[in-house]
């Protein structure tokens, strides 16, 4: 008996460190963006912000706001710009690639095509491919289609990177639903295109959201692609515009905290309310 | 699409190992993928054929021409003193990354595959870093790792383990190892996610079977659990050596082009789009690519043997 309690209190303290590790600098942000400047640059580190100030939140999406008694340059408008271009960006590429993906891996899966396990399997060591190996003749290509800085260009490349993961998640959906249900279609007179929109997907649902999770995340957080193809806030995202704060004169971290504190309140959304199907997607993604 | 064409049953029985074939099957399927092989023939497929075809040559915005010059970028890779920093410093961050990942992610693991009441609470608090921006995490770390008001030497010295505040990337290993750690503190999630789904695949018995053969827990560990997450195991392993051989934000965040904390793709990104030589950058984009396919065989390989029986 003593022992197990022993075992519990030690397993306690090891979930206690555990949650330390995973939420503490997500704390310790939030703590920075409700501070008041000058207890930022304070001698010892506060736990707890000392005067909670709404500051540089007023500074991100108010109008104007006053630092130490001096009206300060609000910078909403390029705040609302990059917000409206992360999100577009992100659920764009997010629709393109769930669809390209949902009906794709059923043909890999079901249908019987030349080429078929080519594709396949040059599609998915594609994720091996780091960014850069194709960034330099995509950044010609996209100039000379004029597609730079456009929604059209980073959606597209968004999709291209994201797309093997998306398809392997669904073809191992596919693999584990019953064929019986589809022939029962099939004897009924149902073409596979009926089959696989009215039966199929419905039926495949959980692992759509899976795959939207995983791509939105993955596109929400992209910074290499941006960095390169959305030079001007005409579709520059959250990622890129935020590292930018530093080149003031001076690193404005209360700002850049409160900025990361927004950028993150989607993937926060996300992984209170669909962890479920985030961790499944995760796993199957790994090749479970 | 051809939906019409298919929905009229032209059931012709080509292949016989499955009851129902569709003639007009290779036509639909050909259909359900042209756009997945559009696009990631026009922006995935084609441009590394470009890369690899042009760090051949000398493409370079700077200079006329653009002539055949054979291995010579790949040559001139191997002397390159940034360059070889570049992929020590790459070669540190796998190694961080991978034995920190490992070891803390098959300890969340194990800790959430025991633990009983707030799991699914305990599963999203791990789960978050991952789904959060590397960028605004880096952002975070950077303030915490700040010589002059962070959190880090902030805690230090109210314990005592150290006496003056540290300018932390002053000194190059402790620098890499601090990268290194932001990238952890993201992808060990990932790592834990896969050895959890793994332990949660062994059957109870085994482990009763063990306790009656007389094994203590640290036996039964190393006889039945071991084995038995090997193959996640080998999957997760290739996972994190893949995505800390691409790592690029957390670096270029916290440290700039900084050579001492310089990963290959920064020097890739330099190379190419500060230096403007871009068959250059190619060249070394090229073999960060073969080198992360290599590693990532294990995947591979199983996508591979999977596909060829069905």
């Amino acid at each position: 008996m003593r022992r197990s309690l022993l075992s519990r209190l030690g397993l306690l303290i090891c979930a206690i460190v555990l949650l330390m590790w995973s939420l503490g600098p997500v704390y310790w942000a939030l703590v920075t963006s409700l501070s008041a400047p000058t207890d930022l640059v304070s001698a010892s580190p506060h736990f707890f912000p000392p005067h909670v100030t709404f500051e540089h939140y007023r500074q991100l999406l108010g109008a104007t706001s006053s630092f130490q008694g001096s009206a300060v340059q609000s910078v909403w408008p390029q705040f609302s710009r990059a917000l409206v271009n992360s999100l577009l960006t992100s659920l764009l590429a997010t629709i393109v690639t769930v669809a390209l993906a949902a009906v794709g891996a059923y043909a890999f899966v079901r249908l019987k095509f030349p080429g078929r396990n080519v594709i396949f399997v040059l599609v998915v060591a594609s994720l091996a491919i780091p960014a850069y190996t194709v960034m330099i003749p995509l950044y010609r290509l996209m100039v000379s289609l004029k597609l730079i800085d456009t929604y059209f260009g980073v959606t597209m490349i968004y999709v291209s990177a994201f797309l093997p993961l998306a398809l392997w998640l669904m073809r191992s959906v596919y693999q584990s639903l019953p064929l019986s249900l589809e022939e029962a279609a099939w004897m009924d007179g149902a073409g596979r295109t009926y089959t696989l929109f009215k039966i199929v997907l419905p039926l495949a649902a959980p692992g759509l959201i899976a795959s939207a999770i995983l791509t939105f995340l993955s596109a929400w957080g992209q910074f290499m692609v941006p960095l390169i193809f959305s030079p001007t806030l005409a579709t520059k995202p959250l990622t890129v515009l935020i590292p930018e704060f530093v080149s003031r004169n001076y690193v404005d971290y209360g700002l850049m905290n409160a900025a990361g504190i927004l950028t993150i309140i989607p993937p926060i959304i996300v992984v209170l309310f669909l962890n479920r199907y985030l961790v499944q997607g995760l796993m199957a993604g790994s090749g479970k | 699409m051809t939906s019409e064409v298919v929905s009229s049953e032209t059931a012709s029985p080509v292949k016989a190992d499955t009851p129902r074939t569709f003639n007009s099957d290779r036509w639909l399927g050909l259909a359900f993928v042209a756009p997945i092989v559009v696009v990631m023939g026009f922006l995935v497929f084609g441009p590394v054929l470009v890369t690899l075809w042009d760090s051949l040559h000398r493409v370079d915005p700077m200079r006329l021409g653009t002539p055949f010059i054979g291995l010579e970028n790949y040559r001139n890779l191997m002397r390159d003193a940034s360059v070889l920093h570049a992929w020590f410093n790459t070669m540190a961050y796998v190694i961080f990354a991978v034995v920190l990942e490992t070891a803390g992610g098959l300890a969340a693991a194990l800790l959430l595959n025991k633990i009983t009441w707030g799991r699914r609470w305990l599963l999203a608090a791990v789960v978050l870093p991952w789904a959060l921006p590397p960028v605004v995490n880096a952002i975070v770390w950077m303030w915490i790792y700040n010589p002059s008001y962070g959190l880090l030497n902030g805690i230090l010295q109210s314990t005592g383990l150290i006496s003056s505040y540290h300018v932390w990337f002053n000194d190059r290993t402790t620098a890499l190892l601090l990268v290194a750690l932001v990238h952890v503190w993201r992808m060990l999630p990932l790592t834990a996610v896969i050895l959890l789904a793994a332990l949660q695949s062994i059957p109870a018995e085994l482990y009763q079977a063990a306790r009656l053969d007389g094994a203590g827990p640290f036996r039964s560990f190393s006889k039945v659990t071991l084995p038995l997450i090997s193959g996640g195991l080998a999957i997760a392993l290739s996972q994190s050596t893949v995505f800390a051989f691409n790592l690029f934000d957390e670096a270029w965040i916290l440290n700039g082009s900084s050579l001492d904390t310089r990963p290959v793709l920064v020097q890739v990104y330099m190379s190419a789009f500060q230096n403007l030589r871009f068959s250059y950058g190619m060249a070394l984009s090229v073999l960060v690519m073969f080198a992360s396919l290599l590693i990532s065989l294990v995947y591979v390989l199983r996508v591979y043997r999977e596909t060829r029986y069905d």
